[in-house]
């Protein structure tokens, strides 16, 4: 493990909690592109992704004080802000009437309004894409589209526990295929 | 505890990418603290998905930074800081602004024309009493007015009768001097043809409440009721006509006459 780059994160914290707008431009600099992959992975509208990204950086600076070293790397937590604001993008009603009118757009006119991603072929959920299918349907579901595991059970008409103790294995195996 | 088991359970990952449960979470915290071989699975997982993450990188356009920018810099909500994880399900930027906008003007334009409405109507609201109260002072002061006239045209009138009264040769004037020496108190005419008798009040002194003047004819040395002073008569008063007489007198009575004289209250005496 590499302590340096841990030292710099937490002074880049410390900085950031002090409100230090060079340190910000350097956060910004450095995570922009991770983040908008992650974002983009989950939100296929890139006009949309744009915002969620402003939305997320903002986030970042007004809430860093939330943000707890001890319990994990910065990334790892600017990833969750990125995710779950993504997710609430996606499940939001607005997006979902708006995704319907395209695909209706796209079926006649083959073409739809603005630039859209193909999320399958983006970072980590292109590298999920080569687990097993039923590996593949649990982490999509409920990492990408944020279902919980409850409406997961409902939808796939699986046991509870099955879905709990699947996901589990799935994510594991993720890791393997990260390794590997 | 099997902390290899633990590992290998999917926990760790779950952990990581967010999706254990609030019970799963704070296991892992605690445990973290025990066992080392987990803090450094996580760190180590944690890693590995922020490498891919930074593989995949994707520019994003410029503007976007610069929005955060202008965004940062304006004055922040102190209510902002909650904890992150699956906080934000209220706000989600996909609106349609350009219709709320419009509406947002159309409700801004209508508040502005209601309260500028509200104080054009106060202004000429006030400026209506204002109004009124005026015509009101004026409506009264003419009515004063009139009333002043009318008072000054009967008070013409009866001094005009006065006159051509004094001016009658047939008449005969009987100044009356007080006892006391004081002159000219009173002036009384008697129309020697008609035997009309009248006062003409010059300086006789403001009677006291429940007194009143009263006018007597002395006739054959005896005094006979001439008739009241009327207080609101302020020229020639038209008194009782008596046939003849040798001397006049005024004397207080109490309000509502006498009929025989209190001599002791001789005001003023007169003979012809």
């Amino acid at each position: 493990m590499n302590t340096g780059n841990i030292y710099q994160e937490s002074e880049l914290v410390l900085l950031l909690k002090q409100r230090h707008e060079h340190a910000f431009n350097y956060l910004y600099d450095h995570y922009s592109g991770s983040l908008y992959s992650v974002i983009v992975s989950i939100v296929p509208d890139r006009e949309l992704a744009n915002d969620l990204l402003q939305e997320v950086f903002i986030k970042i600076w007004r809430q860093i004080e939330s943000y707890d070293n001890a319990k994990g790397r910065l990334f790892t937590w600017m990833l969750n802000v990125a995710r779950n604001a993504s997710i609430d993008a996606v499940r939001s009603k607005n997006f979902q009437q708006s995704q319907q009118n395209r695909e209706l757009t796209e079926n006649v006119y083959d073409e739809g309004g603005s630039i859209q991603t193909n999320t399958d072929k983006i970072g980590l959920r292109k590298i999920v894409h080569k687990l097993k299918d039923e590996y593949k349907v649990l982490v999509e579901l409920s990492y990408f589209e944020g279902y919980t595991q409850d409406e997961i059970s409902k939808m796939l008409k699986i046991p509870l526990g099955t879905v709990k103790t699947r996901l589990r294995t799935a994510l594991f195996q993720l890791k393997q295929v990260i390794k590997a | 505890m099997d902390i290899n088991a633990y590992i290998q359970s999917g926990i760790i990952e779950s952990y990581v990418l967010g999706l254990s449960s609030a019970e799963e979470t704070a296991e892992v915290e605690m445990l973290r603290i025990q066992y080392s071989e987990i803090g450094r699975a996580i760190d180590e997982f944690s890693l590995a998905v922020e490498e891919i993450a930074m593989q995949n990188a994707i520019s994003p356009p410029p503007e976007v930074k610069e929005n955060i920018r202008v965004a940062i810099n304006k004055k922040k909500p102190v209510t902002d800081t909650v904890a992150f994880l699956g906080e934000n399900k209220k706000e989600v930027p996909v609106v349609p602004f350009t219709k709320t906008y419009q509406w947002k003007m159309i409700a801004a334009a209508s508040i502005i024309l209601f309260v500028a409405s509200s104080f054009l109507n106060y202004y000429l609201y006030n400026q209506y009493n204002n109004n009124k109260e005026a015509y009101q002072a004026l409506l009264s002061q003419r009515e004063t007015l009139q009333v002043n006239n009318q008072m000054y045209q009967t008070q013409l009138k009866e001094w005009q009768l006065a006159a051509v009264m004094m001016a009658d040769t047939g008449m005969a004037t009987v100044k009356m001097h007080s006892i006391k020496g004081k002159d000219d108190a009173a002036t009384v005419f008697w129309n020697k043809q008609s035997k009309d008798v009248y006062v003409m009040v010059n300086n006789l002194p403001e009677p006291r409440t429940g007194k009143q003047y009263q006018l007597w004819a002395m006739v054959d040395g005896k005094p006979v009721d001439a008739g009241l002073l009327d207080p609101s008569c302020v020229s020639v008063c038209k008194m009782k006509n008596i046939p003849k007489a040798e001397a006049f007198a005024i004397t207080l009575e109490k309000e509502g006459g006498n009929r025989a004289p209190n001599l002791k209250a001789i005001f003023v005496m007169g003979s012809i």
